[in-house]
C-alpha cells in the first residue's frame, strides 16, 4: 500500500529520508504532483509529500533573488514577485493543463527538479541557470546546500546545475534559491502572418532565424502553424487564416517600440506583420509557454523535441511525411513540440531517428502511464552514459532510494 | 573555525611520483617529440600566474588531438598517474600546480576553430583556442563571444575554471554558455557532454558539471559556445565619483533598476593612479565607474540617459565618453591590465588577487568595510570590481619575504572572505579554488564537501585527475 509522508519542516524531512535509506525504502518525491505525467512513473511504495513545506524564506526586492522552500506553490511566488513589479526571467510554464491537471499547481521544487523553462529561455536561460543555490537532502540521508544567494560563484562542481532537471532522483530539495528582475516596462510582438501554410515551414525558420541574429534583441521566437494560431485566444492570431511567426522585443518603451518597428520592415518580405502590445503579448506567450494549444485531446501524446534551431522544421518535415501530428515551435525552432495519435514502435523510431540525425533529444512528455513504464521516456543513452549515469547516481543516492526508474529504467 | 591560509611561498608539493622511462616510452608512441621532461619547462607548467611556488610536473606533453589525450590519460590510468590540463598558466589559485607530480597535458597546440554554425549562434573550438583568437576569428561574421577574463586565458581552461569577465551582467559566465563539449574522462574515454541543441542534456547535466570542474574530472577536448549578435550600437563612459559610497551605490541602483549595462566596472583611487601610470591615460584619481552600453541606437541612448541620471543623484562628476572603437579598446584593455598595473606601483613585488561575491544590496557595506581594513592595516592594495555582479577584489602587492605584512594581508584576507559569507556571499566569484581556496570551501560549504567528494569519486575513483584541487579526498 502507498502511504504518504508529509513533513512539516526540513528536519523532518531529512529525519524521513534517513528512514528511508536504513529501511532501503524507495520515496516518490512529490511537489503537488502536477508532473507525474512527465518521466517515467516512479516504482515506490511511499510518497514523500513536500507540499506541507511552503513559505517564502527570503524575499527583499532589492537582493534580486527570491529564496523559498520546495513545496512553495508557484503562485504564490509570482503573487509577491508582481506586487514588487518583478519577474522570474525563464517565465516558468505551467504544463498543469497540458498534461491533464488544473492550473496554477506547480511548486516551486518541481519547477527546478524538471527545469522548465518558457519563451524566454533563448534570451534567459531555463531553471537551471536562474536556480543559484538549495538546500536539499542527498539520498545518504545528509542535509547539504550549495550555491547561495549570488550570482556568480565558482566553488567547486556546480551541484544546482547538477541538481536543476535530475526530476527528484538525486536529493530532496527543501529550498531553492531563484534570480529575480524588474519585469519589463513594455512588451511588443511583431507577428508575421505567411500567405500559405506550406511556406511558412520552409521559411519560418529563416525568419526567426533573422529576427534572432539581428541586433534587435528579441527575446522570444515561436512559429505556430494555422490550425494552432486558430487556438489562440487572441484576435489578431486567431483571426489570421494562416501561419503565424511571433517575436517578441521588450523593455523601456522608446527603445521597444524602435525595436518593434526595425523588425517589422525586416521581416515584412516575409508576409504580413502586426505588433502586439504588451496586454496581448502576454497572452500569446503564456499560451506558447504552457503549450496550451496542445492540451486538448488528452488520448493523444506529446512529444518534446530539442534541437539546434536551424533544423526544427527539417525534422518535423521528416516526421510529417509518415504521420498525421500538430506541431508548434519555439526557441527560435529549436524546441518542437509534437502531439501525435499513436505512439507505436514505428513512430517513436521515426521520431527518435529523426531527432537523433541532427544531434537533438526527443522526450515522451504526455502518454498513457503504461506507455510510459514500458517506452522509453528520455532520449536513450549509449552504454557508457548510462554507466556514468549510475555512478552519479550512486555518488547521491547509493541506496536507490529516491524515484526510482523516474528517468531510466533501473537507475 | 580555523582557516589557514596558505601565504607561505613554499612549495606545496608532497611526494611527487616518479616517471619511469617505461612510461615516458609509453606516452612517447603517443606523441612522438612532442614530450618534455626539461626543468625549466616542467617548472614553467607547474606555476599559474600567482605568487604560488610552482609544482612541477614530472612531464610535458603537447597534445594535437582528442584521440591523442585519450591514449595519453588510458597510459596514466594504467600506471596511476596524475594528470594536469594545461590551458595557459593564467589562473591565480595554484590550479596547474602538480601537487603530487605527474603528466602535465598542456593544450595550447589544439587551437583550431572548428565551426562556426552563424544561424544558430555557436561556435566549435578546440581547447587551446585563447579568446581573443576567437574574437579576431570571428570579426568578419558580425558575432562575439563576450567573455573576457583580464588575461588572453585559453578556453578550455576557461571553462575548466567557469571564467567570467566584464560583461557578465549582460551576457553571463562560461555557466551560461557552455553549450556542449567533449571530454576525455579518467579512464581515458571520450564523451560528448550533450547535443548541439540548447536545451541541453537527456538525463543529467554534465556539461555544467564539467565547467569549474578545474580539470579534476577530465580533459576537455572540444568546446561548443554560444555567440552573440555584434550590438548594432556600442558606447562606453569613464566616471569619476567623490567616494567609494556613491560609485558603488550607483552600481546597486543601476541593477536594482534592471537596466541592461553591458559592463559595469568599478576601480577605486588606487587603482586610477596605477592605471594612469600603467597605461598611459589621465582620468581623476577618485574612485571610478566604467560603463559600456549595448544595443540599438535608441537602446543605447535610453540606457546611457537612466544611468547618467543615478549617477547624478550620487554627486557623480563628469562622464567622458569613449565612442569610437579604438578609445574603447584602449580603456578595456586598461580595465584587463590592472593587476598588471597594481604590481607596477611596487616594483619587486609579488600581487594576491582575492575575489569575493556578496549579494548587490550588500555590496557598498562589504567593500568599504574592506578598503578601511586595508587602510588600518597599512597595506597596499587597490580596489577593483565586476560591480554589477557584486564581485570585487583586493589586489595585495606585498613581499612574499616580510612576514609581519604577509600576516596582516592574510588577517585582511580572512576577515572579508568571512565578511562576504556572513552577507550571504561567496569566497570565489571567479578565480575558483585550485589549492589556495579549498580551506575556505569547507567554511562555505561544509556538507556539500561530501556530495562533491562523491561525485569526484564516481568519475574519477583512482584520484589521478588533477589530484589535491577543490577538494581533499
Ligand atoms: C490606434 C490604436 C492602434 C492599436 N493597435 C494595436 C495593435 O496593432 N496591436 C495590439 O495588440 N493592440 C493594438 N491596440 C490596442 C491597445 O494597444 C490595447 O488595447 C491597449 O490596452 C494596450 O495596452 P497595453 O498594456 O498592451 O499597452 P502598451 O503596449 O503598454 O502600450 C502603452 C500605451 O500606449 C498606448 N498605445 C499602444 N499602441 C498604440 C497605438 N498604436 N496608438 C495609440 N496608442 C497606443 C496604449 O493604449 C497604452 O496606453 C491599438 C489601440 C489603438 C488606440
Ligand atoms: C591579469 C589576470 C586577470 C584575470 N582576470 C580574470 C577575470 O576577470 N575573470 C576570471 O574569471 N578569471 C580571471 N583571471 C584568472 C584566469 O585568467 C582564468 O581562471 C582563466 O579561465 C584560466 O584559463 P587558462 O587557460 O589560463 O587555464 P589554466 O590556468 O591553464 O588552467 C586553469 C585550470 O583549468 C584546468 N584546465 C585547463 N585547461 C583544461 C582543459 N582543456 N580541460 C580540463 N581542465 C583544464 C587546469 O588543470 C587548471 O585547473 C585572471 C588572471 C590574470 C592573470
Amino acid at each position: 500500500m502507498t502511504e504518504n509522508l508529509k513533513p512539516e519542516n526540513n528536519d523532518q524531512v531529512l529525519e524521513f529520508v534517513q528512514w528511508a535509506v536504513t529501511q532501503k525504502m524507495p520515496l516518490d518525491v512529490r511537489g503537488q504532483g502536477t508532473k507525474l505525467g512527465m518521466g517515467r512513473p516512479v516504482e515506490a511504495d511511499h510518497i514523500l509529500d513536500l507540499s506541507g513545506l511552503s513559505e517564502i524564506t527570503d524575499y527583499q526586492p532589492s537582493e534580486l533573488f527570491v529564496t523559498a522552500n520546495a513545496g512553495t506553490p508557484m503562485k504564490d511566488i509570482y503573487a509577491a514577485l508582481d506586487q514588487q513589479n518583478q519577474q522570474l526571467m525563464f517565465e516558468p510554464p505551467d504544463y498543469g493543463p497540458l498534461l491533464g491537471s488544473a492550473v496554477d499547481q506547480g511548486t516551486l521544487g518541481g519547477l527546478v527538479a524538471c527545469n522548465l523553462a518558457g519563451p524566454r529561455r533563448i534570451k534567459a536561460g531555463s531553471a537551471r541557470d536562474n536556480c543559484i543555490g538549495f538546500h536539499a537532502v542527498s539520498g545518504r540521508g545528509e542535509m547539504f546546500k550549495s550555491g547561495g544567494k549570488v550570482v556568480k560563484n565558482v566553488t567547486g562542481f556546480d551541484l544546482s546545475k547538477l541538481m536543476t532537471g535530475s526530476y527528484g532522483t538525486l536529493a530532496v530539495m527543501t529550498e531553492a534559491t531563484l534570480k529575480v528582475l524588474p519585469s519589463p516596462e513594455n512588451t511588443r510582438t511583431v507577428l508575421v502572418r505567411w500567405a500559405k501554410d506550406g511556406d511558412a515551414d520552409q521559411l519560418n525558420n529563416q525568419a526567426m532565424t533573422e529576427a534572432l541574429v539581428s541586433t534587435n534583441e528579441v527575446s522570444s521566437a515561436a512559429h505556430l502553424p494555422a490550425k494552432i494560431a486558430a487556438r489562440s485566444a487572441v484576435a489578431y492570431l486567431n483571426s489570421a487564416g494562416s501561419a503565424v511567426t511571433a517575436l517578441r522585443v521588450e523593455g523601456p518603451a522608446p527603445s521597444t517600440a524602435y525595436r518593434c518597428a526595425a523588425l517589422k520592415e525586416l521581416l515584412s518580405k516575409f508576409g504580413d506583420v502586426e505588433e502586439l502590445h504588451t496586454k496581448n503579448s502576454k497572452i500569446l506567450w503564456k499560451e506558447i509557454a504552457d503549450v496550451s494549444y496542445l492540451a486538448a485531446n488528452q488520448e493523444r501524446a506529446v512529444w518534446r523535441i530539442s534541437v539546434p534551431p536551424t533544423e526544427g522544421a527539417h525534422v518535423v518535415q521528416r516526421i510529417l511525411e509518415s504521420a498525421e501530428a500538430d506541431v508548434m515551435y519555439d526557441w527560435g525552432g529549436g524546441l518542437v513540440w509534437l502531439q501525435i495519435d499513436e505512439v507505436d514502435q514505428a513512430s517513436k523510431n521515426l521520431i527518435r531517428g529523426s531527432v537523433a540525425q541532427v544531434g537533438g533529444h526527443a522526450t515522451l512528455v504526455r502518454a498513457s502511464k503504461q506507455l510510459r513504464q514500458s517506452a522509453i521516456v528520455f532520449q536513450p543513452l549509449d552504454p557508457y552514459m548510462t554507466g556514468i549515469t549510475k555512478r552519479v547516481k550512486n555518488g547521491f543516492d547509493p541506496e536507490g532510494i529516491l524515484n526510482p526508474g523516474r528517468m531510466y529504467k533501473g537507475i | 573555525m580555523q582557516i589557514s591560509l596558505q601565504t607561505n611561498p613554499v612549495s606545496l608539493q608532497t611526494n611527487p611520483v616518479s616517471l619511469s622511462d617505461e612510461f615516458l616510452e609509453e606516452l612517447r608512441t603517443v606523441v612522438e617529440q612532442r614530450l618534455s621532461t626539461v626543468d625549466a619547462v616542467c617548472f614553467q607548467h607547474g606555476k599559474d600566474e600567482s605568487w604560488h611556488e610552482s609544482m612541477p610536473p614530472g612531464a610535458v606533453v603537447f597534445a594535437h588531438s582528442t584521440e591523442e589525450v585519450s591514449e595519453i590519460v588510458k597510459i596514466c590510468a594504467r600506471h596511476k598517474i596524475p594528470v594536469i590540463p594545461y590551458g595557459t598558466g593564467t589562473s591565480l589559485e595554484g590550479h596547474v600546480g602538480a601537487v603530487h607530480g605527474g603528466v602535465c597535458i598542456d593544450l595550447t597546440e589544439m587551437n583550431e576553430i572548428l565551426t562556426v554554425n552563424a544561424e544558430d549562434l555557436d561556435v566549435t573550438v578546440q581547447p587551446g583556442v585563447r579568446r581573443k583568437q576567437l574574437n579576431e576569428h570571428l570579426r568578419d561574421t558580425g558575432l562575439f563571444f563576450p567573455i573576457d577574463p583580464g588575461a588572453d586565458a585559453s578556453l578550455g581552461g576557461m571553462t575548466a575554471t567557469r571564467a567570467s569577465g566584464t560583461n557578465a551582467v549582460r551576457y553571463g559566465t562560461m555557466r551560461e554558455n557552455v553549450l556542449s563539449m567533449v571530454v576525455v574522462m579518467a579512464d581515458g574515454r571520450i564523451i560528448r557532454t550533450s547535443s548541439r541543441s540548447k536545451k541541453s542534456s537527456a538525463g543529467y547535466d554534465l556539461t555544467r558539471l564539467f565547467v569549474g570542474s578545474e580539470g579534476t574530472l577530465g580533459v576537455i577536448t572540444e568546446i561548443t559556445l554560444r555567440l552573440y549578435g555584434i550590438p548594432e550600437a556600442v558606447s562606453a563612459a569613464v566616471c569619476p565619483f567623490p567616494d567609494l559610497e556613491s560609485a558603488v551605490n550607483t552600481v546597486i541602483t543601476t541593477i536594482q533598476c534592471g537596466i541592461p549595462v553591458a559592463r559595469i566596472e568599478l576601480m577605486d583611487e588606487v587603482q586610477m593612479k596605477a592605471l594612469n601610470a600603467y597605461s598611459k591615460f589621465d582620468y581623476p584619481e577618485q574612485p571610478t565607474l566604467m560603463f559600456e552600453f549595448h544595443g540599438t541606437e535608441a537602446g543605447v541612448k535610453e540606457q546611457s540617459e537612466m544611468v547618467g541620471d543615478i549617477a547624478d543623484d550620487n554627486n557623480a562628476g563628469e562622464f567622458q565618453w569613449a565612442t569610437k572603437a579604438e578609445e574603447r579598446t584602449k580603456l578595456w584593455q586598461g580595465r584587463h591590465d590592472s593587476y598588471y598595473a597594481a604590481m607596477a606601483l611596487r616594483p619587486g613585488a609579488k600581487g594576491m588577487a582575492t575575489d569575493v561575491c556578496v549579494p548587490i544590496s550588500r555590496l557598498a557595506e562589504c567593500i568599504l568595510e574592506t578598503r578601511k581594513d586595508i587602510d588600518e592595516q597599512e597595506l597596499l592594495s587597490p580596489i577593483v570590481g565586476h560591480v554589477g555582479d557584486g564581485n570585487f577584489h583586493c589586489c595585495f602587492i606585498m613581499d612574499p619575504d616580510d612576514l609581519d605584512e604577509m600576516a596582516r594581508v592574510e588577517s585582511v584576507n580572512k576577515r572579508m572572505v568571512m565578511r562576504a559569507l556572513e552577507m550571504g556571499g561567496t569566497c570565489t566569484g571567479e578565480h575558483g579554488v585550485g589549492i589556495g581556496k579549498i580551506d575556505y570551501l569547507v567554511a562555505e560549504h561544509g556538507e556539500a564537501l561530501s556530495v562533491m567528494r562523491s561525485m569526484k569519486i564516481a568519475l574519477d575513483p583512482d584520484n589521478i585527475m588533477n589530484p589535491g584541487k577543490i577538494i581533499k579526498l
